[in-house]
């Protein structure tokens, strides 16, 4: 039984339906990215996942359970299971760093604080931060900023981490040190499902691509396939133009 | 011009300035944070809120930015009184300052509550806060930040020209007290020059203690003048 399984799922922005039947599966430990055009609905994926954008057909398990996105509870169960990362503007302004991290897990979830605290230094360390804890978001950089985020995703101990274009803000040269926690988390074997256009990045950590385009999924398989092999024309189109344009 | 300035007259009646300013203090002190509290529950609801909601928050800040704070207490004193609800002076120019104040702060948070940027509350969202808690832990320190000048600047409009209003029904906070004295000797002039003087000391102070949570608390660097 998949980790995460999207079966025909469908999304609508009011009455624009923008995800016409998507279906795909990332198992546990995997890394899962997701890639297509500007506007094909990659990020509305992982919003529909999170119940940020509702989902208006088909059905989403994790563990082999349909979360129903119509009931709130339900929603917040599956946030538990599933942090989002978005491309900018995460974290919260007026609050330090380590407050960001530790908000969540003490105000909402009712940890200790002494406890949440030394997790949460930790997190910082794993993404390179932990002497940045006292600073303020407008004190960091784009890169240290998505870090950051990443630390708070973590701290809630998601089983999923969801990561919509962590990098696409950020100066080339700040790129490599997102990149680079995002790969140690793929190597601690941390379930991800990513939307990147980095693709020499996708295809070094990938598991599995998805190619989208249109809201629908068009093709998908391991990088290599996808990559150099693609069967479908949009797709050996988009690459064409990405990998040697 | 040879008027003879006496201020003798004006500092043995001094104490009675004093208590006058402090009562104005008090006031303007109580109305502004009864109307921080009304105005941030408004401006949430006019944000968050169903329609009929949105809509009667809407005729309360509409209702009371066309009127004058005056007749606002004038009615509750004057006129409520007709309806069998009789309130002490003191009381009716508290209730009326806070309603008062509370149609303009919702107005000025709302502004606020706007500003919000919608990856942050998202954000909040997806980490499984309520909207209270939204409200409460993203959008109130945005709104301290990023208003607070608006919101000090609000404060001294209720402790100057709001709280005066009250000498009209008798109450005996800062002008009132001026007025009452006054009229004893008839030393006008000077009485009313003190009496400017201590509002200018009263807003100094409050001003200054205004920058200083700013700083300390929400990393606001407020001018004082
Ligand atoms: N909040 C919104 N309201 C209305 N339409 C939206 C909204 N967000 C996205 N859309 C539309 O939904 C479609 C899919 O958008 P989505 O953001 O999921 O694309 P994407 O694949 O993430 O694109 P990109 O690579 O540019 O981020 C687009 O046509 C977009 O215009
Ligand atoms: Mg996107």
């Amino acid at each position: 039984m998949p980790h995460l399984a999207v079966s025909d799922v469908f999304a609508k922005y009011g009455k624009l339906e923008v995800l016409h039947g998507i279906s795909f599966d990332v198992e546990r430990g995997e890394v899962v990215s997701l890639v297509g055009p500007s506007g094909s609905g990659k990020s509305t994926v992982l919003r529909t996942l999170v119940g940020l954008t509702p989902v208006t057909g088909g059905h989403v398990d994790v563990d082999g359970t349909s979360i129903d996105y119509h009931s709130a509870r339900a929603i917040k169960a599956a946030r538990d299971r599933m942090a989002i990362v978005f491309q900018q503007f995460n974290l919260f302004q007026n609050m330090t760093v380590l407050r960001n991290v530790t908000l969540a897990p003490t105000k909402i979830k009712g940890r200790p604080k002494a406890e949440v605290e030394a997790e949460a230094i930790e997190l910082l360390s794993l993404v390179g931060l932990a002497d940045k804890r006292d600073a303020y978001p407008d004190e960091l950089s784009g890169g240290q900023q998505q870090r950051v985020a990443i630390a708070r995703a973590l701290a809630l101990k998601p089983e999923i981490l969801l990561l919509d274009e962590v990098t696409s803000a950020l100066d080339p040269e700040l790129v490599n040190e997102v990149l680079d926690t995002v790969r140690r988390l793929a190597g601690e074997g941390m379930t991800m499902l990513l939307v990147s256009h980095e693709m020499s990045f996708v295809r070094e950590v990938s598991n599995k691509v998805i190619f989208m385009d249109k809201g629908r999924v068009v093709e998908s398989g391991p990088p290599g396939q996808i990559f150099d092999a693609p069967t479908s024309d949009r797709a050996r189109d988009f690459f064409g133009k990405i990998l040697r344009g | 011009m040879n008027y003879n300035f006496q201020f003798n007259v004006v500092w043995r009646n001094f104490d009675a300035l004093l208590e006058g300013a402090w009562l104005t203090f008090q006031l303007g002190v109580f109305a502004f944070t009864a109307g921080l509290f009304v105005g941030l529950i408004c401006a949430a609801l006019k944000t968050y809120g169903p329609w009929p909601v949105r809509l009667l928050v809407n005729v309360y800040v509409v209702f009371i930015t066309n009127t004058p704070a005056l007749i606002q207490i004038y009615f509750l004193y004057f006129g409520l009184p007709d309806l069998g609800i009789r309130w002490s002076n003191e009381a009716c120019v508290l209730i009326g300052l806070t309603l008062n104040a509370g149609a303009y702060l919702t107005m000025i948070l709302r502004a606020g509550f706007l500003s919000v940027r919608t990856a942050e509350m998202e954000a909040g969202e997806t980490l499984g806060m309520s909207l209270i808690q939204r409200i409460r832990y993203i959008v109130v320190p945005h709104i301290a930040k990023s208003i607070y000048p608006a919101l000090a600047n609000f404060f001294i409009v209720i402790l100057v020209m709001g709280t005066s209003v009250g000498a009209l029904i008798g109450v005996d906070e800062l002008t009132g007290q001026a007025i009452n004295l006054s009229s004893v000797n008839y030393r006008w002039l000077e009485y009313f020059t003190v009496t400017a003087g201590l509002y200018v000391v009263l807003t100094f102070v409050a001003s200054l203690g205004l920058a200083l949570v700013g700083r300390w608390a929400f990393r606001v660097r407020a001018r004082i003048f």
